[in-house]
């Protein structure tokens, strides 16, 4: 139980872990306040127990869609919240100086938005199976040691990242979250797939024999890129489309923003 | 006459989309103690397929398969559906996230079944 926990945990814990120490690396960068972590992580709390305490109901909703389509429109919703991220981003370290409130407004409600889908799932399984003896220690260990795996893996990537001068790191940071929200966007494709509001294809490619999905790296690329090794062509395009979207906020960014200031 | 409108009429129903069309087989697996029932499903290649996943026990699960890139939480007591496919030939391994030593099954998917 122990050892299924840790990994439970940890797998989730990456995906949001990451996207937390890039939109914090993103912050101190532009040189935000970090007042947005705060509330990112409160919207994240009152969600998380918004979405486990009512897991029945979501399952039945749509005809059994429910929790695809939940956990698809959460996904869609980090990635629409990251297109402005990255246009003010670019808006503010063009011009050094902050867009009000609406930039810190939007990273935390896309901090918080990610933390529900991801962290929805373990609070589900540890009030479940901590509930019955057997499983009650091996759970609460397993679920701390992976926490704190995933945890000290996001503060790994980011003293890698703030470890770069500040002129790389926010190119960096730019493009680690256009593949971040790219990825969201190709992982609610499949959780439509699954209930059918989307049709089904056979995989453009099958790269398992080179990277498993399930192989650490194949894990890690996944919280990363949203590596797939078995994609449809719905998922492909509709990850191209997203990156080319993200392109284009950035260039709107730096359009809107003017060459006023080259240091970033 | 007749023939001709009803092959039409196919011919439309054949540009609908697929979930219009109520002839999706469907398969049954249960989750008991922490495994499933049966742990082996064959299902016919190139047919999209929707899986009834009754879930027996007080606890919930999550039925996940990398290979079918399919992930579903099903809470204790409850049921729930999951369409697979159309697949290629060839085994396809899922496993209960919740339970993963136990709760291992895979889908046979065979040519003309």
């Amino acid at each position: 139980m122990l050892l299924d926990a840790v990994i439970l945990v940890l797998r989730e814990v990456l995906e949001a872990a990451f996207l937390l120490c890039v939109m914090l690396v993103f912050g101190q960068v532009l040189a935000l306040r970090s007042r947005w972590v705060g509330l990112g992580l409160l919207l994240a709390a009152v969600g998380v127990a918004l979405y486990a305490g009512g897991m029945q109901g979501i399952t039945d909703a749509l005809e059994g869609a429910g929790q695809e389509v939940l956990n698809a429109a959460l996904q869609m919703t980090v990635f629409l919240l990251l297109m402005p991220v990255l246009a003010l981003g670019v808006i503010a370290a063009r011009r050094m100086r902050q867009c009000g409130r609406v930039l810190p407004g939007l990273m935390a409600a896309a901090v918080g938005l990610a933390l529900v889908r991801e962290s929805a799932e373990i609070l589900i399984y540890v009030r479940a199976f901590s509930a019955v003896d057997e499983y009650r220690l091996g759970v609460y260990a397993g679920s701390a040691l992976g926490l704190g795996i995933g945890a000290s893996a996001g503060v790994l990537a980011w003293s890698a990242l703030r470890a770069l001068r500040p002129a790389r790191a926010f190119p960096v940071c730019l493009g680690l979250l256009a593949v971040i929200g790219a990825g969201m966007v190709m992982q609610a494709a499949l959780l439509l797939e699954q209930v059918d509001w989307l049709p089904a294809q056979p995989p453009l490619w099958d790269s398992s024999w080179l990277l498993s999905e399930q192989s650490l790296l194949g894990q890690l690329l996944f919280a990363v890129l949203g590596y797939e090794a078995t994609p449809g062509p719905v998922q492909v395009a509709l990850y191209v489309g997203s990156l080319g979207l993200a392109a284009l906020s950035i260039w709107l960014g730096y359009r809107i923003g003017g060459r006023a200031n080259d240091t970033l | 006459m007749r023939r001709s409108g009803w092959f039409a009429l196919g011919a439309l129903l054949s540009l609908l989309p697929t979930q219009a069309l109520a002839a999706t087989p469907v398969y049954e697996i249960e989750i008991r103690g922490h495994l499933f029932f049966p742990e082996e499903l064959r299902i016919p290649a190139d047919t999209k397929v929707k899986l009834r996943v009754h879930n027996r026990d007080a606890t919930p699960e999550e039925f996940e398969s990398y290979e079918l890139n399919r992930e579903k939480v099903i809470m204790g007591g409850r049921s729930a559906s999951i369409f697979v496919g159309p697949l290629a030939p060839g085994v396809y391994p899922f496993f209960g996230e919740f339970n993963p030593r136990t709760a291992q099954g895979r889908i046979l998917v065979v040519e003309g079944d």
